[in-house]
């Protein structure tokens, strides 16, 4: 008998445009446990913020790019990166850095403000710590399938009706530009001109809108009898899912160093804020 | 042999609305039997076809009369949801079938199994079980919202299909097919009566309906018109009068009567209407 493959329920390249942020690129990072990968977006950004100094988040941000090389996308994660990280970490080293009452140690003389050791070390870790989140979750986001991060949360106790309007909502957008496209056409066929300049272009779509929204709720009418023909409010049943989400070996390992090294970076952080063992690269 | 679906004296009106969708329809539908509705714009088919499913009364409000009790079943004591697994709907629109939330042609035809706590395993089975049916197993890794329209209808179809359901209902799911198209669905859906599916069709194109119906019903303004087998409903003189026009084999058939032809039958589809022209010319 034939049979097709069915690769965990992941769509093709192609499959997965106009759909959601993914891109299948088959890496390692991308086959991991959707709810290790929330973990480690939420073990990794805690650690830096509890850090009292700022190189611990500097070391994560660099743990993060050789991620990004595993995931195969390091220009992508790149451009997250620095396109967030530079314009912030201006300027709040500007302003912690020359206004911050912490400021006790100067360093340099700019003439209309001195810059402070305290505030530029204080705005490090928070641009640090941002970029831990920022990057961990955009990586997260990056290489997991939506449909599979839904069916893990459900499989986690998500209810199934919030997990579809997780994966309805992000179809709202080229649903509606699909049906846009086509009353455009239409409207476009009867003379009215999309093309042109700015002012054209807005006074061509305004109108435009009205009937895209109310076709849309037309639509979502019809598609809410639809899923009930298909025993979308079926009671009494544990619901399944096509998606495999499996924990792998790799997942679990993960998971205990990810909480180990939270619970370690928890523990030496009081420590250091105590004053037990001194804060290394702190001030 | 049993009904699949009996209709007692069913009336309903839309909520607001004064006049009856529905009037007093009271016939019953044999388990395997391929019944075709036809009938004018707004003679009440799609309404019928959302009171089969239980849309009607649970989804469209309105005051209703009278019970359809569908495969032993109430369907005003039931739920769309619970239903679901014995009558399926097909609609007009392939695209609204969709659940917008599959990102491939394989997870859309699981939606319905995981709503019903299929197994995965089983769940794969019956996916290329019915992408076979269905010829759409080279688009299975597909996003749905990608495909053309026939596809979509044909993933439409397998959606509701892979319920496995006893009695299917479509209501003009081939008019935003090309011919061709709307062929193809056909010759999957007469297979599927072939194996036991029970298929209630609502469709315009009456040589199509007097070819494969087992029984045609035809409405007009909610009520029954004439109700009997193909034959018996296509020849009636007064078919016309409710807006539904016969098979122009029919015609063919009366205007050879008119000539003075003696033909012992008015035929309604073709093949017997081309034997017997060549018959006639020998």
């Amino acid at each position: 008998m034939m049979t097709t493959e069915h690769p965990g329920g992941m769509p093709s390249r192609t499959g997965s445009r106009g759909f959601d942020a993914f891109v299948p690129r088959y890496t390692v990072v991308e086959r991991m446990h959707p709810i290790t990968k929330i973990l480690a977006v939420f073990c990794l950004g805690l650690s830096a913020m509890s850090w009292p100094t700022p190189w611990l988040g500097l070391a994560l941000v660099v743990a993060l790019f050789a991620v990004s090389f595993l995931a195969k996308m390091p220009r992508e994660f790149a451009k997250i990166m620095f396109g967030f990280g530079v314009p912030i970490s201006v300027m709040l080293l500007f302003i912690q850095g020359c206004y911050s009452p912490r400021n006790v140690t100067f360093i340099a003389d700019l003439g209309f403000a001195k810059l402070g050791l305290e505030g530029i070390l204080y705005a490090t870790k928070l641009v640090v710590t941002l970029l831990v989140f920022l990057g961990s979750f955009y990586l997260m986001n990056k290489t997991t399938y939506t449909g599979r991060l839904v069916a893990a949360l459900t499989a986690s106790g998500l209810p199934a009706k919030m997990g579809y309007l997780v994966l309805a909502s992000l179809n709202v957008v080229p649903q509606m530009q699909r049906r846009m496209s086509v009353i455009q056409e239409a409207q476009s066929a009867r003379g009215l001109r999309t093309s042109g300049g700015l002012i054209a272009r807005i006074k061509a779509y305004l109108p435009l809108m009205g009937p895209v929204v109310m076709s849309s709720l037309t639509d979502a009418q019809e598609r809410g009898m639809t899923l009930e023909t298909r025993g979308f409010g079926i009671r009494g049943v544990k619901k399944t899912s096509y998606v495999e989400v499996q924990y792998t070996v790799l997942d679990r390992t993960a998971n205990w160093l990810l909480l180990t090294f939270f619970i370690l970076v928890l523990v030496v952080s009081t420590l250091m804020r105590l004053g037990v063992i001194p804060a290394w690269g702190g001030n | 042999m049993a009904s699949a679906i009996e209709v007692n004296d069913f009336s309903f009106r839309y909520q607001g609305d004064k006049r009856y969708a529905l009037k007093h329809l009271d016939f019953a539908i044999r388990q395997g039997e391929f019944f075709c509705v036809v009938g004018a714009n707004g003679s009440g088919k799609s309404t019928l076809c959302n009171a089969l499913v239980g849309l009607v009364p649970h989804y469209f409000t309105g005051k209703t009369r009278g019970e359809i009790v569908v495969d032993g079943t109430k369907v005003s004591e039931s739920t769309v949801a619970d239903l679901s697994s014995t009558i399926g709907l097909v609609f007009q629109n392939p695209f609204n079938q969709l659940s917008y939330t599959a990102g491939s042609v394989a997870e859309e035809l699981a939606y319905g199994l995981g709503n019903h706590g299929v197994e995965r395993s089983e769940m794969l089975e019956r996916v290329d079980t019915v992408a076979r049916l269905m010829r759409i197993e080279h688009i299975l890794h597909r996003n749905p919202l990608e495909l053309s329209g026939g596809q979509v209808q044909r993933v439409a179809l397998g959606s509701v299909f892979i319920l496995e359901p006893r009695i299917l209902v479509l209501d003009e799911c081939t008019t935003q097919l090309d011919p061709l198209g709307g062929e193809e669905i056909f010759d999957v859906v007469q297979r599927l009566n072939k194996d036991g599916v029970t298929i209630v069709m609502v469709d315009h194109d009456m040589e199509r309906v007097a070819r494969c119906a087992d029984t045609v019903m035809v409405l007009d303004q909610g009520e029954i018109v004439a109700l009997g087998t193909p034959r018996e409903v296509f020849t009636s003189p007064t078919l016309g009068e409710h807006g539904v026009s016969a098979p122009d084999y029919v015609s063919i058939s009366r205007a050879l009567v008119e000539d003075g032809w003696d033909i012992p039958n008015i035929e309604i589809t073709e093949e017997p209407t081309v034997a017997m022209v060549r018959g006639l010319l020998r």
